[in-house]
């Protein structure tokens, strides 16, 4: 089964998805994947089985070789201003936190609000407010080399959710984190779940994946499992 | 964080790049910016001579390559004399005298005692030479400040003790650095009888000076009428030359220095592409990455800039005190000096930068952030 039916609209629709890279490498391979408002999604399986893939088509960072996929509705292919959709609708938290080293950790997480409405005060007001919510108080000036594995990335979970979107991509965020960072990491993401976020995470490891309401296994680019996490 | 502190910040991060473009700018500004003043100053010394006195406008003679090189003779004189509209000329012999190895340029200006009012010298102190006399000088007022004589003392010059006569002024430094002798006397010591090197010329009460000049040109082909700094240049081709030579430097500053901005931005774009590729994946648009680049770069340039001007005002100064320009040149800090400088800065920067800021703008997003 590659579909499974949810409570809200959809938000991520993928249909007869084909990537096939240079050299003829088919990372993905006619997938077909519904994510709906509000869901909580894991995107799981061995390395190599196409998972980072679907999540940058998603983000729009790669495009598909056939095959469409939509976000809220619209189709990626059809969408020229790429940057404003990738600064408006998702918010993506990597494996790697790719944080700015050269500037405070306010800064990184204002960065990705230039261009939008808001003023320079209300950048930086909504970026303290993340800090907050990330339980970084008191951290905000400091360099990101100044902090731990786990704060880096929670730092990358607020940069991620400055612009508000209604989708957070996460690809491997607890990949290079101890147990008790990846213990913390899944909460702010339980957490941002309850409010609403749709997130769609990538993660190789299962302890992980079970923190989401739905599982997505993956091998060899195609969807062999889409099921709701056993609970039990 | 304003985007202009993100890029000062930017800056500020690569320490050692900044410094070394800084550096690289603030070099080509400085030689540029030198190289202007400096001319413009000889310029405006030399200038200066034509402009000592009353007159309406110099003749020298057409193309030397200095103006102290000019010849007039007392035949090309009487000619000047006697065209239509001329009311009065001045003939005058200016040569230069080793004097020491402190005073190695002393302007002498050969003149008779009867031109000196017309020529706008005002005797300060004591009185003028006899003009028959072969001992006698009148010091400038700058010149017997510097040397420390009055009336009445000795003053070995032209191989001779001569003695002090009176001390004039002119109202411009120029002439008020040097020592005037009779016309005479002058042209003995300098074996050149009957030879001027500049006349000036003043035309008839409501006549315009212009038409004179024209006539000038055309009656008398080997000498020319300069009445401004500009037209200096048809009697002294040393100063077109300088002139072309600092706007040469101009174009070959602003082209090495472009290479070099081009070369380090390229560096650069290897050390972030990461960081670009990041920016890239969270939203900034193409245009907003050229901005950011080229605002971190104009910003280099006006560091460099400011630099820039500050080591020329020290080289100049520094030139300044050289023996041989003691006294001769004084530095011209004009306005297209520092507009110079800030378009050398800039053309530097923003032709280096351009490309590299166009490649950072297209890079793509995933392969910049999967790169090592």
């Amino acid at each position: 089964m590659s579909e499974l039916a949810s409570h809200g609209a959809p938000v991520i629709e993928l249909r007869d998805v084909v990537k096939t890279y240079e050299g003829g490498v088919r990372a993905l391979d006619g997938i077909n994947l519904v994510v709906s408002a509000g869901d909580f999604v894991a995107i799981t399986g061995p390395s190599g089985c196409g998972k980072s893939t679907l999540l940058h088509l998603v983000a729009a960072l790669d495009s598909p070789t056939s095959g469409t996929v939509l976000v809220d509705g619209h189709d990626l292919n059809g969408i020229r201003d790429l940057s404003r959709f990738r600064r408006q609708q998702v918010g993506l938290v990597f494996q790697l936190h790719n944080l700015l080293p050269q500037v405070p950790v306010v800064a990184n997480i204002e960065v990705v609000m230039f261009g939008t409405h808001r003023s320079a005060r209300q950048r930086r007001a909504r970026a303290l407010d993340l800090v907050e919510e990330m339980d970084l108080g008191g951290r905000q000036e400091r360099l990101p080399t100044k902090l731990s594995g786990g704060e880096r990335q929670r730092v990358a979970v607020a940069r991620a959710l400055a612009n508000e979107p209604r989708l957070l991509l996460a690809d491997e965020p607890t990949g290079n984190l101890d147990s008790e960072s990846v213990v913390r990491m899944l909460e702010v993401f339980r957490k941002l779940h309850s409010t609403g976020v749709t997130i769609l995470l990538v993660t190789h490891d299962n302890s992980v994946a079970r923190a989401a309401d739905r599982r997505v296994f993956m091998r060899d680019g195609r969807i062999v499992e889409n099921a709701l996490t056993d609970v039990t | 964080m304003t985007f202009l502190g993100f890029s000062l910040r930017n800056i500020w991060s690569k320490k050692a790049r900044s410094i070394g473009l800084t550096f690289a700018i603030a070099i080509a500004v400085m030689t540029v910016v030198t190289l202007a003043v400096t001319s413009s100053g000889l310029e405006q010394s030399a200038a200066t001579i034509i402009s000592i006195g009353k007159a309406d406008f110099s003749v020298a003679q057409k193309n030397v390559p200095d103006l102290l090189s000019s010849v007039i003779d007392e035949g090309e004189l009487r000619r000047i004399t006697q065209t239509s509209g001329v009311s009065h000329t001045v003939g005058v012999l200016v040569e230069t005298y080793h004097l020491s190895a402190a005073t190695p340029l002393l302007i002498e200006i050969g003149i008779a005692p009867s031109d000196l009012i017309p020529f706008g010298v005002s005797v300060v102190a004591g009185h003028p030479y006899v003009p028959t006399a072969t001992g006698e000088v009148m010091l400038g007022w700058r010149a017997a400040a510097n040397f420390g004589l009055r009336v009445g003392s000795r003053f070995y010059v032209n191989g001779k003790w001569n003695t002090v006569t009176g001390i004039y002024s002119t109202g411009n430094s120029f002439g008020d650095s040097g020592a005037m002798f009779p016309l005479s006397a002058l042209q003995t010591y300098n074996r050149v009888p009957g030879i001027v090197t500049i006349a000036f010329v003043k035309v008839a009460k409501g006549i315009n000076p212009t038409t004179v000049e024209r006539r000038i040109d055309l009656d008398i082909p080997q000498l020319t009428a300069i009445r401004t700094a500009t037209q200096f240049g048809r009697a002294d081709r040393n100063l077109v030359y300088l002139k072309a030579a600092v706007n040469g430097s101009t174009v070959l500053a602003v082209l090495i220095g472009a290479i070099i901005v081009g070369n380090t931005m390229l560096l650069s774009l290897l050390e972030r592409t990461r960081e670009f590729g990041l920016l890239r994946a969270v939203g900034w648009t193409r245009r907003r990455m050229v901005r950011l680049l080229v605002e971190e770069n104009l910003l280099l340039a006006l560091f460099g800039a400011m630099i820039g001007v500050a080591l020329a005002f020290g080289v100049t100064s520094l030139i300044e005190q050289l023996p041989a320009l003691k006294g001769v040149l004084n530095a011209n800090y004009t306005p297209s000096a520092f507009a110079r400088a800030l378009f050398t800065a800039l053309a530097m920067t923003v032709l280096g930068g351009l490309y590299p800021a166009i490649r950072a703008a297209l890079l793509k997003p995933l392969k910049a952030l999967s790169y090592e």
